[in-house]
């Protein structure tokens, strides 16, 4: 009872808004490609996902690599096949639309004169193939017959079937209210499963609902039924009402006010699954099994007063040992990790300051054991500025033909800034090296002052650059 | 431990140096510097060099090749009012060296102390000329180089 409560206490309110975004985007993903061609797809790259971490875990080396390449293109795939169902959502003309509206295809399809035409032209023995679109392009699957356009009604369609039509052989394809086409060839199926009593146009109303997410419907001549192609089935229909209700599926009609308890308890089952998978998934994340890793991590010194330096650090880094799921700890960057000290109470002299929770910065669930060294030893110093002498530092070969008589360097003294104790046993700056090898005879250069130890600084309006004026002699033998 | 054993030959031979550090100018001569006993003690010349001859600085320079195995700190004063001594400090960067005091006897003087150089003397050098309350009176800086 204590873990559970402590559990439910560690649960920070960004958590709670991290699952409800994320489950909300897995709602909308199923409300928005339900019943389509992209969900049997989506479902299919969860798998492969899936089956390559169980390979990953089993130690499958060349399964792992070559179904996490199958996964990495997956980008790719899904921007293809998603293509128009992406073009639709990206189209949507408006915020509500985008947040919560419910793809609705061919919105004033009638679709119970749909239903009528189909079964008055069974009943008439007249044979026909109605094709209602889905979100695919039928462009690639059939070959185009002849544009319409008229508006759809009973008597249209029994023209358009009638044995003496021209194009009455073709399917009529139906957008809206209207049949845009008609004598439209559609594909064969070449299953081998289908009833023998089934003729071309069984045959061809199976071939496009294979290869399209369309529906198409056919008006059987020699049975006088109506059967449904969607997908891989074909389904006869038992009355007018039951091709009513899958054209309303298809088209994503809402529901007569009957059905309307049906669609929302299957959206709320919907919500619900998505709400457990992403908990799941962030449980997973933030409460998997405990790894243990250790980060070398720079200290950082905060709040120094400008009136004091700091002139002996023997730690300059320290070793954090931090846990957390190991996909949380993977995917730490070095700049997420920090170790801060405020020197702001920070006393002259030797000041030693233990390493707790407060000075380390983590990114959220991944957590300290310890830190080695725990203290850590900072010794600080008053600031101050002080005049120093300046002194050439010769290098080099010294030709043997010369020798360096005298020097004059301006300016003769700088005034440097650093640590008091520093600065106390300090009475001269050297400069950078000077090279002796190429000179030959008198002359002058300039060059800068070699601050040693580095913290130290040259005060404001203290020159920076030292010029040498130097006097060779030639040595007389 | 090198740098430790480096540091006792170098203070032998440097107390070698001090006890053979001798003045370049002899007593005998001392009535050669007879006028101004009563004026205060004067240094009148410092000056790094290669060697003494003659009792004068020879090459005296800022820069020194280590090659030349020594290296000498030259100064003389007029007057010298009362024996006194005089210290040179010699100072490896910043940190000190040796200290080498020498005798002034009136009434002028003039004496030198020198260092052996050895491979690690390499850098700038600076030799501090103090009285015997350590108050500089001359500062001689140079360099050893290859």
């Amino acid at each position: 009872m204590s873990n559970l409560l402590s559990f439910f206490s560690s649960i920070r309110w960004q958590d709670v808004v991290d699952i409800i975004i994320n489950s909300y985007i897995l709602f909308r993903i199923y409300a928005i490609f339900r019943r389509t061609n992209v969900f049997r797809v989506l479902f299919g790259v969860a798998f492969l996902w899936f089956f390559q971490r169980i390979a990953v875990s089993m130690g499958l080396i060349v399964s792992s690599w070559v179904l996490q390449g199958i996964t990495a293109v997956a980008a790719f795939i899904i921007i293809v096949v998603f293509r128009n169902e992406i073009r639709a959502f990206l189209q949507a003309k408006s915020v509500r639309t985008l947040l919560w509206g419910v793809p609705r295809k061919a919105v004033g399809t009638p679709i119970e004169v749909i239903a009528d035409s189909a079964f008055d032209l069974a009943e008439s023995h007249v044979g026909g193939l109605m094709v209602i679109p889905g979100t695919d392009d039928l462009e690639d699957a059939t070959q185009r017959g002849i544009s319409w356009g008229g508006l759809f009604s009973i008597e249209m369609i029994k023209s358009i079937f009638w044995h003496d039509n021209p194009v009455h052989d073709g399917a009529a394809i139906i957008e809206g209210d209207r049949v845009v086409e008609v004598g439209v060839i559609l594909p064969l199926s070449h299953r081998t499963d289908l009833p023998s009593d089934y003729g071309t146009r069984h045959r061809a109303a199976a071939g496009l609902a294979e290869k399209t997410d369309a529906l198409v419907i056919v008006a059987s001549e020699e049975k006088g039924a109506v059967i449904v192609a969607k997908g891989t089935h074909l389904s006869i229909m038992n009355g007018k009402e039951e091709l009513v209700q899958i054209l309303r599926e298809h088209l994503g009609i809402p529901a007569r006010d009957g059905d309307f308890p049906r669609r929302e308890l299957e959206f709320g089952i919907a919500a619900l699954v998505s709400i457990l998978i992403i908990g799941a998934v962030w449980f997973s994340f933030t409460r998997g099994l405990d790894t243990l890793i250790t980060l070398e991590v720079p200290v950082e010194y905060i709040n120094r007063d400008s009136g004091k330096e700091i002139v002996d650090t023997p730690v300059n880094a320290v070793r954090l040992y931090l846990s957390g799921t190991s996909l949380l700890l993977k995917s730490i960057r070095p700049e997420q990790v920090a170790v801060r000290i405020d020197l702001e109470n920070a006393v002259i002299g030797r000041n030693s300051f233990t390493i707790t929770n407060e000075n380390v910065s983590l990114p959220p669930r991944i957590f300290l054991k310890n830190v080695k060294p725990p203290v850590v030893e900072v010794a600080i110093d008053s600031s101050t500025t002080r005049d120093l002498n300046v002194q050439v530092d010769w290098v080099g070969k010294l030709s043997e033909d010369i020798f360096f008589t005298s020097v004059q360097l301006n300016p003769e003294k700088i005034q440097v800034m650093g640590g008091s104790r520093i600065l106390e046993n300090i009475s001269t700056i050297y400069t950078e090296k000077v090279y002796v090898d190429t000179i030959k005879e008198t002359g002058k250069i300039t060059v800068k002052p070699e601050l040693n130890p580095p913290s130290l600084l040259i005060a404001p309006g203290s020159k920076d650059r030292i010029t040498i004026e130097y006097v060779v002699e030639k040595r007389t033998r | 431990m090198s740098f430790k054993i480096s540091g006792k030959f170098l203070f032998v031979c440097l107390l070698i140096l001090f006890f053979l550090s001798s003045p370049a100018y002899p007593e005998g001569k001392r009535d050669y510097f007879s006028k101004g006993d009563s004026k205060r003690l004067t240094l009148l010349q410092a000056s790094m060099c290669e060697g003494i001859e003659n009792l004068l600085p020879r090459n005296r320079a800022i820069v020194f090749s280590i090659i030349n195995g020594k290296v000498f700190c030259y100064m003389s004063f007029d007057p010298v009012p009362e024996k006194v001594s005089i210290y040179h400090n010699w100072f490896y960067r910043d940190k000190l060296s040796t200290s080498i005091k020498l005798s002034l006897k009136p009434p002028r003087w003039a004496t030198y102390s020198s260092i052996k150089l050895r491979e690690s003397d390499k850098g700038p050098w600076r030799v501090e000329i103090t009285d015997k309350k350590g108050i500089i009176l001359h500062i001689l800086r140079f360099s050893i180089t290859d």
